[in-house]
This record gives structure tokens, C-alpha cells and sequence, in this order.
């Protein structure tokens, strides 16, 4: 393999490119005529992605539902405001305790609901989910209640941050995420959920900490919640307790499923698809685009459609088409090794 | 006021609208092994069209019941003729997403068919009330209560006396040794699914003049009536619906006697802490997991 390709095959390399590609976004976007409600739907979506990555984690691997992100998301957005408006301690501390605070949570929540069964986390999140919505509605001191909770941009390094600058903020949160994602993934602890995941009792057998692994993947999901929930502060400025409702949960729930598990271009797919697509193009469709429960049923049946028939979701579709193409031009080295094979076979 | 009949007597009231959901969920697990998170969509979505008819058609309520257990049966049919049944393959982890996405079609298809003004639905018994133990009450609230409980333990009897009952509790023990046995467990599928979708919409139409019907006014009873069958146990057909009534009652007391502001929280709180004392509910057996 020459360097040139071992670079391109890089995928730490790939997630950084992948990186510089949506910070050029809003520049050449506006060069192009890009409208800024665009943007902003796309860094939402980039938002939804972090949190889709952690609950792929835990769906994909663990196979264990959470109902819980819009909770953790939430927590992480009036933290990340307490800290930075009402206390003036600075992005770098509201970020961190909005990180911080929601995972532990998240262990508690974990350690009570994981050593019980696994079908009690989608149900103690539930749980979980529905306090914090009725804590946001009422504390009033942190949320500001239902009138909503207004912020401002951060200041980061002494510069005052914009739109752009919060967009660029999150692409290289989400850049981080990737990689952390895919070390995990493919480290020790991505090869012990791969044995869980298959069966659990033959992990067990083998040694691997059943119960540690499904609560690491679950405190990362919801660290991930965390961090999403104060970028998506930084980002539109205000956060009211309605938006973190079980209906966003689903929705992270569908863009997993729709991208398909254990996938990280496919989340961000996913999150494309659930996010972008009915923001983008459903709202401008002639007739149905002023219905208002188009996005909902969207991706309603989306689920129910991938589960019943592309259970891969897009990465498999993806997988089925790059291997079409590959049948219709073979590369040469390959070509070459099947006719030695085959060679060799006659022989 | 009196400050214990008189709650008492409302969180029965809602009580019985939390058990007839919760019954709905414990029917489908039992016999599809399907965690129906959608079960409060459902009953909305057919709630919604008992007042459709009614505001719009002009019928009278029992009419209008009448059609809402057609749409309410069809739903079901539909539900697991279409989707369920056809999942056989997937994982238990797939099919409880089939339902968590079958809440998000309910709650879209809700506005584009019944239109988004929100509506009324009076009561069953529009007025009158009598005192109780220096409560009061209202014939309509008494007959919620009863309603609930009457069928509660009519489902009881069905499933634990009838042949049909039989059939039921079959499948639900084992289904592939029941249709070795000759019993159509499809069709018991089938029937439990449109039970259930029943089931969620008396409830939805039994809270419904509490509120108005829009999209989201089944969300406290959808989510009530999960912790219902989590804190009675998926084991018995009687667990959940006890569960119903304590969760009901607790709320309504910690709400009075504690904080206002923090009861549902802190009722929510314990109903985590008690899972972790009894992890398989009030009158739950243990799950053995063989390899």
C-alpha cells in the first residue's frame, strides 16, 4: 500500500477532512447564496448528530434503549446557561459542568435500571426524562421556567464567538466525538460489547464485565446528551422546556435506526435524513409541506420501514451500492489476485 | 374540604384511566412479547376521533363510542397485521422501536385527518354529584370508577374463565407449544392488538373532559401507564392495574401533603428506588434468562 493511500484510508484522517469540509460550509454557503436558516438547520443536525453517535453506542452494541437524551440534552442546555449567564463563569466551565453533571446522572440512572434487566432502561429513562421536563417547567431560578431561558454566544480564547464561529464550534465537537467513537469502538472495550452483543452470557463466560461495559456505553451516551444539549444553547441562544420532550428522544432514537447501527457516517446520515430532509425539502413541498404532522409521520415509517426491511438502515444500503459498483469496475490488483486465484485453482 | 376522601376519590377516578392503558400494554406483551410504548398514541389517535364525531357529526356520546371502538379495532387489526406479525425475525430491541416509531405516525396522522383545532368531549353523566364521607363527588366521576373496575375484573374473569381466556393465557406462556395445541395464536395476536387500541381509547375518552383533545393530551396517561406495568410486573393481568391505582393515588397525595411543585418527581423517584427492591414489580416472578 503506497502512503498516499494509507493516508486516504486513515480514518482518523478521513473524520478530520471530513471536518475542514463542513467548516468550509458557511463560507462558500454564503458565497453561494445560502441561506442562513440553512445553516442553522444543518448545525442542528450536526447538535443531533453527537447525540445519535452516544445512542448508537448504547442501542448498536448494547442493544439497550434510552428514552432519556431530550432529558440529558436539556440538563446539559440550562446548565451550560446557569454557568455562563447567570454565574459569568466562562464557556470553559459551563461546557465542562455540562458534561460533567448529566453523566453522573446518567451512572445513577445506569446502576439502578441495568442490574435489574436491560428492558427497565428504556423505562427508568422514561422516568428520568419526565422529572427533568417537570423540573425545567418549574425551577424556576434555572430555567426561567416556560417563559424560556435567554443566552448569548460564548466568549471563547477572549473572542467574542457568532453564528459561524458556534458552527465551527460544533463541527470540531463533532470531529472529537467521531474519534473518541471510533477508539472505543475499536478498542478493547468496542471488542467486549461486540461479544456482548451477540450473546451475553457467552461475554460473561468469557470474562467480560457485562453490567460495566452496558453502563460505560450508557454514561457515554449520556455524556454525549450533555455536550450536545449546551452546544445547541451556544447555538440558538435560548431553551425553552418544551423542546425537550420525549418526541426529540424519539427522534434521536430514529435517526440510529434510520443511519443504521454501528455506524458512524451512517448516524450522521441518519441525522441527516430525520433532521435535514423534512426541514429542508418536506416545508417547501407543494400541498403537504404546510401539513404539520408531516415530520413526525416521516420518520415514524421511516422506522418502522428500515426495521421491517433495511434492518442495516443507510450504511447498508450504502455497503449494497459501493459493492454494486465494485462488480460493474473491478480494480486491477484485485482482478489480478482473483485470476491468480483462479489460476492456481485450474492448477 | 376534606383532604383525604375527597383526593382519594379523584386519583380513583384517574386511577381507572391508568389501568385500562396499563391492561392494554400487559395484553400485548403477554401475547406478542412487544413493549407497546404507543399505547397512549393509539388511544389518543382513536380518542380524537370519538370527538371528531361528536363535534363534528353531532352524534351523541355512546354513538360516537360506538365509532371510536371501530377505528379503535381497525387500528389494532391493521397495526399487527401489517407490522407485528410480519417480525417475526426481528430482535425484541427492533420491535419496541417499530412501537416507539408507531407513536410519531399516531401523533402525525392525528392533526391531518381530524384537522388541529382542538375539541371538547362532555362528559358521560353531564351533571349532578353526591356527598360521600363529606366529599363530593359527581355521578360522573362515580361511574369512571366503576366503569374502570367493572372492566378490570370483567377482563379477569374472561381471561381466567373462558375458553378464550384459555387461549390467551396460552399463548401467552408459550406460544409455539399453544399452536402445536391447536390454538390460533395469530388470531389471539390479532384480537389483543385490538383490544388493546379499545382499551386506550375508553381511556382516552374517560379523561378527555378533563382537558381538551389535542395531539398530546394522552402523554401523562401514556406515560403513567408504562410505570404501571413496570411497578405491577409483566407476569399477571391484576399487577398492573393495582399499580395503576397506587401510582394514581400516590401522585394525587404527594402533590397535596408533600409539594405541589415536586410530587410527580418525587413519586417518580420512588417508583425507580422501589424497582430496584423488586425488580419484577409488586407480583412479579423472576426472569430466567436460559442460554
Amino acid at each position: 500500500m503506497s502512503i498516499f493511500t494509507r493516508i486516504i484510508k486513515n480514518p482518523h484522517l478521513q473524520f478530520l477532512a471530513f471536518g475542514v469540509l463542513l467548516c468550509l460550509l458557511p463560507t462558500v454557503g454564503k458565497s453561494m447564496g445560502m441561506k442562513s436558516s440553512t445553516l442553522q438547520t444543518l448545525g442542528f443536525m450536526l447538535i443531533f448528530s453527537i447525540v445519535a453517535l452516544g445512542l448508537n453506542l448504547l442501542l448498536g452494541y448494547s442493544g439497550l434503549i434510552s428514552l432519556g437524551s431530550a432529558g440529558f440534552m436539556g440538563l446539559g442546555a440550562y446548565l451550560a446557561s446557569y454557568v455562563q449567564d447567570d454565574l459569568n463563569l466562562g464557556f470553559w466551565v459551563a461546557i465542562l459542568l455540562a458534561v460533567v453533571l448529566p453523566t453522573l446522572i446518567g451512572l445513577v440512572v445506569g446502576v439502578i435500571s441495568l442490574r435489574i434487566h436491560s428492558i427497565y432502561l428504556a423505562i427508568a429513562t422514561l422516568c428520568i426524562s419526565e422529572i427533568l421536563l417537570k423540573t425545567f417547567e418549574q425551577l424556576d431560578w434555572f430555567t426561567h421556567g416556560t417563559a424560556g431561558k435567554q443566552s448569548k454566544y460564548p466568549i471563547i480564547f477572549g473572542v467574542q464567538t457568532d453564528r459561524t464561529l458556534v458552527f465551527i464550534l460544533i463541527v470540531v465537537c463533532l470531529v472529537i466525538v467521531m474519534m473518541l467513537t471510533y477508539n472505543m469502538v475499536h478498542g478493547q472495550m468496542g471488542r467486549a460489547l461486540h461479544a456482548m452483543r451477540s450473546s451475553e452470557v457467552a461475554a460473561r463466560a468469557m470474562g467480560v464485565n457485562v453490567l460495566k461495559y452496558k453502563l460505560f456505553a450508557f454514561s457515554i451516551a449520556t455524556l454525549y446528551a450533555g455536550l450536545a444539549g449546551s452546544l445547541y444553547l451556544f447555538f440558538l441562544k435560548s431553551s425553552y422546556p418544551t423542546t425537550w420532550n420525549m418526541f426529540m428522544s424519539l427522534n434521536i432514537i430514529a435517526m440510529v435506526v434510520v443511519g443504521g447501527l454501528r455506524s458512524i457516517y451512517g448516524t450522521i446520515a441518519g441525522a441527516f435524513v430525520i433532521w435535514a430532509v423534512p426541514e429542508l425539502v418536506l416545508k417547501k413541498l407543494p400541498v403537504i409541506g404546510d401539513v404539520s404532522g408531516l415530520p413526525y409521520i416521516f420518520s415514524g415509517v421511516l422506522i418502522i420501514v428500515v426495521i421491517m426491511f433495511f434492518p442495516q438502515g443507510i450504511k447498508g444500503l450504502a455497503d449494497i451500492a459501493v459493492r454494486g459498483v465494485r462488480r460493474l469496475f473491478p480494480r486491477k490488483d484485485q482482478a489480478n489476485v482473483a485470476n491468480k486465484e483462479n489460476q492456481e485453482v485450474m492448477a | 374540604m376534606d383532604l383525604f376522601v375527597q383526593p382519594l376519590l379523584r386519583s380513583l377516578e384517574t386511577g381507572s384511566v391508568y389501568a385500562l392503558a396499563a391492561l392494554g400494554i400487559v395484553i400485548v406483551w403477554r401475547t406478542s412479547l412487544v413493549m407497546h410504548f404507543a399505547q397512549g398514541s393509539m388511544g389518543m389517535f382513536s380518542g380524537t376521533a370519538v370527538a371528531f364525531v361528536l363535534n363534528h357529526w353531532g352524534l351523541p356520546l355512546w354513538q360516537a363510542v360506538l365509532c371510536g371502538v371501530v377505528v379503535a379495532v381497525l387500528c389494532g387489526f391493521l397495526v399487527d397485521f401489517a407490522i407485528i406479525r410480519r417480525l417475526k425475525r426481528a430482535t425484541s430491541v427492533g420491535k419496541e422501536i417499530i412501537t416507539l416509531g408507531l407513536i410519531m405516525v399516531f401523533l402525525g396522522l392525528a392533526p391531518i385527518i381530524f384537522g388541529t383545532d382542538p375539541m371538547l368531549v362532555p362528559k358521560a353523566i353531564p351533571s349532578g354529584d353526591v356527598s360521600l364521607a363529606g366529599a363530593n363527588i359527581s355521578y360522573n366521576g362515580i361511574f369512571n370508577i366503576l366503569l374502570g373496575i367493572a372492566i378490570a375484573v370483567g377482563l379477569y374473569f374472561v381471561l381466567q374463565k373462558t375458553k378464550i381466556g384459555l387461549a390467551v393465557r396460552a399463548t401467552a406462556s408459550n406460544e409455539p407449544t399453544a399452536r402445536l395445541m391447536g390454538i390460533p395464536t395469530r388470531t389471539v395476536t390479532l384480537f389483543a392488538w385490538a383490544a388493546a387500541g379499545v382499551l386506550g381509547m375508553l381511556a382516552a375518552v374517560m379523561i378527555a373532559p378533563t382537558t381538551t383533545v389535542t395531539p398530546v393530551f394522552m402523554n401523562a396517561v401514556q406515560v403513567s401507564a408504562l410505570f404501571a406495568c413496570v411497578l405491577g410486573g409483566f407476569q399477571t393481568f391484576y399487577g398492573p392495574v393495582f399499580a395503576a391505582y397506587i401510582i394514581a393515588i400516590a401522585s394525587n397525595f404527594l402533590k397535596l401533603h408533600v409539594s405541589s411543585v415536586w410530587g410527580d418527581q418525587i413519586m417518580f423517584g420512588l417508583i425507580l428506588l422501589f424497582l430496584l427492591i423488586r425488580p419484577n414489580g409488586l407480583v412479579g416472578k423472576t426472569f430466567v434468562a436460559k442460554v
